[in-house]
């Protein structure tokens, strides 16, 4: 579903990215892990096309970025990136509307209300609709702003791709497993969701694939079992750790310290 | 919602007839004829009117009150959209120096031009007047965006400073062109630095709607375009938003806007400053909604502003810039003291 190959990223001579490859296939649930600096989010706005569209040779169904159309692309991938503007002065309601930009001229129609309605109360934000948001608190804007990015690929478009930047920043346990979750329930139906995440556990949880990252490169690009190994994760992240079996899950469990 | 937007609209539309109409009567000379004997012909078009009568009607105020209309919805359109793209409520033309580029190129026209204009056709002076205007208002606009933005985000500190800038190169510059001029063409300048309605004729009202015709039918439904771009410029692009094409359809199109309407009325300064912090007061910054309405409501301002200069010391005139100014001072206060909320 998306591929790209040799991807050579860097600012000035320090090298961000450094001949990487990535290949996504569609329905999985894919976390980028890695310690800071690793480049993660520069091979997600790289494959999330951010970086100059003729240097970005990223294959999305088949096609070159550059080949598509803007308004197209929009119905098949969204979004969500790891800063959000703190300040929009508008209601709440009005920023996830712009979920629905690809699809209407100037006036929203029912089917853009219906996907507004659906996806605020799954993100549990319908309460706020009314509100200003910048008067929300940090976890309530993260989740107006996944509602949006939800909101942009409701349509009835087969294998989508959602790209999440540390989609759970700011959220409590019970909302992190809910967002993991409605992720989840987003890729078993053919769709694809690429994100990065810190916690190693909710990624061992979730996850379909993990690609771990360190200095530019990807290390090891596989199942969460092949890749939540003691030694490869002390290497990586360079701190100690033990990996058990969650007693519960049955996924790996990692135990820092 | 979308209804709501357009019995706001019809409000505004209604608001704007009547005001347009009541402007019309209001003024020093006194008709002949009671007002609705004219209203009546006005919407019958029999000719009962004494001539002396029509002339203040049709030949004066008119056109001098369809200016007002273009002139206002043109400026605050501008300020609108320049505020979108510039991220903040402060960005107006006049403030952000493109009003003082066009005036200085209007001004380098007149003096310069007073060589040649007794062989050109009138309709051409003013085509070379808002060209030449125009052409000031994109230099500077275009050197305030690159100095003041980069990778798509603006310093406002810097924004503003560079309009001082802009403002003082050129105010000096005109200063230049008033000392070296002659009499007549010295009225004009000084004209041009206070603001008027009073040169508005047909000639440069069929210019001027030509140019807000093109500019709106391209302007006006940025409103998604503007309230993307507060998510920052790469999430707006994620909405299947062209960006880059945006802005340059805006900034192009308000240099057009603000040069047309300086050459014909000089600065009348600050109405793209108050007319969208009044709707932002109603309608947060939702771009789909100040958009229109600042067309509309950018129109009653100025025809007030007008009425009352022509009025308010008859039969002389305040200039109309120096009454929007003493609106638009405290509302550019005020906007600072929220940035002064803010600093904590």
């Amino acid at each position: 579903m998306i591929v790209a190959k040799n991807i050579n990223y860097g600012h000035k001579s320090h090298k961000i990215l450094d001949q990487v490859d990535f290949a996504g296939e569609e329905g999985k649930l894919i976390a980028i892990l890695g310690p800071n600096g690793a480049g993660k989010t520069s091979l997600l706005n790289y494959l999330a096309n951010e970086v100059e569209m003729k240097k970005n040779f990223t294959f999305f169904k088949d096609k070159l970025y550059k080949d598509w159309k803007s308004k197209d692309l929009a119905q098949h991938k969204s979004k969500f990136s790891q800063h959000q503007q703190s300040d929009i002065p508008l209601t709440v309601k009005d920023i996830v509307l712009m979920g629905r930009y690809p699809y209407f001229n100037q006036i929203p129609e029912e089917t853009d209300w219906d996907a507004i309605d659906f996806w605020m109360k799954k993100l549990e934000v319908n309460h706020l609709r009314e509100r200003e948001y910048v008067h929300l608190s940090g976890g309530e804007k993260q989740r107006v702003h996944l509602a949006r990015v939800f909101v942009q690929l409701e349509n009835t478009i087969d294998k989508k791709l959602v790209f999440l930047d540390e989609p759970l920043n700011n959220l409590d346990i019970a909302h992190q497993f809910k967002i993991l979750q409605t992720v989840k329930e987003f890729t078993t139906k053919g769709n694809t969701a690429i994100t990065i995440l810190h916690d190693l556990n909710l990624a061992a949880q979730f996850s379909d694939e993990v690609v771990l990252m360190s200095n530019g490169k990807i290390v090891l690009h596989d199942q969460p079992t092949e890749v939540f190994k003691e030694e490869i994760i002390k290497e990586v992240y360079q701190f100690p750790c033990k990996i058990v079996d969650n007693p519960i899950t049955k996924h790996p469990y990692i135990i820092f310290g | 919602m979308q209804k709501k937007l357009a019995l706001y609209i019809l409000v505004l539309l209604i608001a704007l007839i009547i005001i347009a109409i009541s402007a019309l009567f209001i003024g020093v000379y006194n008709f002949n004829e009671p007002v609705i004997v004219h209203l009546k012909s006005l919407f019958s078009f029999e000719e009962i009117v004494k001539s002396s009568d029509t002339y203040v009607l049709y030949d004066l105020r008119l056109p001098r009150i369809v200016l007002a209309i273009l002139v206002g919805s043109g400026l605050s359109v501008t300020g609108t959209c320049l505020q979108g793209i510039f991220k903040n409520p402060l960005a107006s033309p006049d403030l952000i120096g493109i009003t003082s580029g066009s005036i200085l190129f209007a001004a380098i026209t007149i003096v310069i031009g007073a060589y040649i204009r007794p062989f050109i056709p009138e309709v051409l002076h003013y085509f070379m007047l808002s060209i030449m205007a125009f052409i000031g208002a994109i230099i500077t606009i275009t050197f305030v965006y690159r100095i003041s933005t980069k990778n798509g985000n603006t310093n406002i500190s810097i924004l503003l400073l560079s309009g001082v800038a802009i403002t003082a190169l050129c105010g000096a510059g005109t200063g230049l062109l008033t000392y070296l001029s002659t009499e007549e063409e010295l009225r004009n300048l000084t004209f041009w630095t206070l603001g008027s309605l009073a040169g508005a004729n047909w000639y440069n009202i069929s210019i001027l709607s030509v140019v807000i015709v093109i500019s709106f039918i391209f302007l006006i439904p940025k409103g998604k375009t503007l309230n993307a771009l507060m998510l920052g410029e790469k999430n707006a692009a994620h909405l299947g938003i062209d960006i880059e094409k945006s802005k340059k359809q805006i900034i192009i199109l308000s240099a057009l806007l603000v040069g047309t309407i300086v050459s014909f009325s000089g600065t009348i300064g600050f109405v793209g400053l108050i007319i969208p912090y009044i709707l932002r007061l109603v309608f947060k910054s939702n771009y789909n909604f100040i958009l229109p309405l600042s067309a509309l409501l950018g129109a009653i301002l100025v025809i007030v502003a007008d009425t009352i200069s022509r009025t308010a010391v008859a039969p002389s005139e305040i200039p109309i810039g120096i009454l929007t100014a003493f609106m638009g001072a405290p509302v550019f206060i005020s906007i600072l003291l929220r940035y002064k909320k803010n600093l904590g």
